[in-house]
């Protein structure tokens, strides 16, 4: 249901899966190119200018698929509206139910999206190792689930407060420094470097782009499934309680 | 004629003030959200920088007043018209375009001015704060070169408000237009970094037909590089220009309108 939804308007889903990411990809790899021009060794961080080509690339469709707007604006407009209601008579959760949609739309997007980058990669002859790239869309996908359960927590809190759409931006602005969308994160100066790696986060965008594009080892791989495993014990946790918290204080006000 | 849209924005942003206050987290939250943008922008610029000299011709220091003229411009947009612009693909959509046509007022004029985000003057203290900390840095910089922002940053207030009403404007034509919006994000971007970083084509495109690189490069150049007459001539020659296409492009669209209310 939600793939068909999504390819219904079909020029919104080009716009989304194509000519967005692309564009996002243009601009980085443009800064890349300034940036080479002016660097002395011809490389950055131990990598040569390939190297951030193709990590650009990736990165932008990587991005594309780990963030969450439209359907987090949505879980929060059902409760701010009261159209929620609908949902909790129904037999399966609200988590549930807007987690299937986010899944059918991702991998609809994916499908499409990836062909790009993989088209350009080969054309190109920029590194990137396509026999990783199975694992490293696995981590997205499993990255995904912190990102719903994370939006699942921030609708919570429409319970309490009205108008938290500003969460929504103000976190998903954070997430585009801390997955690695803008720079790599092994630029990062120590002790940064080394807490952001760490953090389930880079496995949206840095991990998956930085073991694809050669930059990194399988161990960091495994390494972004665990702390994405820890991070999805604490955020559905906590999401669990504000919902039971929310829906004790909550008073139908829609349909 | 001006002292009756003087009066009447004054009345919109004493209302917008008003609504605002009433949600006093929401206030907050909105000026901590861009803080979290501004961060991302100069930190993406401070990590490069650990390992090169120079991006395009700027160096680090160049590059934060870059940011700055960014954040100035880019907050007194979002003041001004980002909530009125943002919005109006919806208000087509539900119908009260028809409510605003029927005013005895220009109907570009309520739909891009009706509500201020003046939560976001925090924002413009910020931005402004992060501009004057920047020039403060540079070496040898000579403070009368600020008189130039007193006609540049109009201009690429007003070239960055036109081009997002043409893609604003789409709407009344294309109902659900929600992600040709998001598309004009992603060319905005072309607008958030230095133009010397683009090739000599690309640049020109950006400075002529696509002209975002206009909104915060050409008032940077202003402070940063030897003075070019022509290109701030060109500069107010476009925005008044730009203004008086959207007008025109704004009336053509209303006449592919058709009513979406009963």
């Amino acid at each position: 249901m939600a793939i068909s939804a999504n390819v219904e308007y079909r020029l919104n889903y080009v716009i989304d899966a194509v000519v967005q990411p692309s564009m996002t990809a243009v601009i980085e790899l443009l800064l890349w190119l300034a940036l080479f021009q002016g660097a002395a060794g011809g490389t950055i961080g131990g990598f040569t200018l390939p190297y951030y080509l193709s990590y650009a690339l990736w990165g932008a469709f990587f991005a594309r698929i780990a963030s969450s707007w439209m359907y987090e604006f949505r879980m929060i407009e059902e409760i701010e509206s009261g159209s929620v209601n609908g949902l909790l008579v129904r037999p399966f959760s609200f988590y549930e139910y807007y987690f299937s949609q986010l899944m059918g739309y991702k991998f609809i997007t994916t499908f499409v999206s990836f062909l790009i980058p993989l088209g350009a990669t080969l054309l190109l002859d920029w590194p990137a190792q396509m026999d990783r790239l199975p694992l490293a869309t696995l981590l997205v996908f499993y990255y995904l689930i912190l990102v719903h359960s994370i939006s699942f927590l921030v609708s919570c809190c429409a319970f309490f407060w009205n108008r938290i759409h500003s969460f929504t931006v103000a976190k998903n602005l954070a997430f585009w420094i801390l997955t690695g969308e803008l720079v790599p994160l092994d630029l990062m100066p120590e002790p940064y470097r080394g807490w952001v790696i760490n953090l389930p986060f880079a496995s949206g965008v840095y991990v998956p782009v930085a073991y694809l594009t050669g930059r990194a080892e399988v161990s960091m791989v495994w390494n972004g499934f665990l702390s994405v495993t820890v991070g999805l014990i604490a955020v559905n946790a906590a999401g669990a309680l504000l919902w039971k918290k929310g829906l004790r204080s909550y008073v139908g006000t829609g349909a | 004629m001006i002292r009756k849209y003087l009066g009447l924005y004054a009345a919109f942003f004493r209302a917008s003030l008003i609504a605002d206050l009433e949600y006093r987290v929401n206030f907050i939250t909105r000026i901590v959200t861009d803080i979290f943008w501004y961060v991302a922008q100069i930190v993406t610029f401070e990590v490069l920088y650990r390992h090169t000299d120079v991006i395009g011709h700027w160096t680090l220091p160049q590059t934060r007043v870059f940011l700055g003229i960014l954040f100035v411009i880019d907050a007194i947009y979002m003041v001004l018209f980002h909530d009125n612009l943002e919005r109006f693909s919806d208000r087509v959509r539900k119908g009260e375009l028809d409510l605003l046509l029927a005013k005895p007022v220009n109907s570009q004029f309520m739909v891009s001015l009706q509500r201020a985000s003046t939560a976001i003057l925090g924002n413009f203290a910020l931005g402004l704060g992060w501009l004057i900390f920047s020039l403060s840095r540079l070496p040898d910089f000579s403070w009368e070169r600020l008189l130039w922002l007193l006609i540049l940053i109009p201009c690429g207030v007003t070239i960055l408000y036109c081009c997002r009403f043409f893609f604003t404007s789409v709407a009344v034509i294309f109902t659900r237009a929600e992600n040709l919006q998001f598309l004009w994000y992603q060319l905005y971007k072309f607008g958030m970094r230095p133009d010397s970083i683009y090739a000599p084509w690309l640049k020109f495109f950006l400075l002529t037909m696509l002209p975002v690189a206009m909104i915060a490069s050409v008032p940077a150049r202003a402070l940063l590089d030897p003075p070019e007459p022509w290109l701030f001539l060109w500069a107010a020659v476009l925005a008044v220009f730009l203004l008086w296409v959207s007008h025109r492009f704004w009336n053509w669209c209303l006449k592919q309108y058709s009513s979406a209310s009963s």
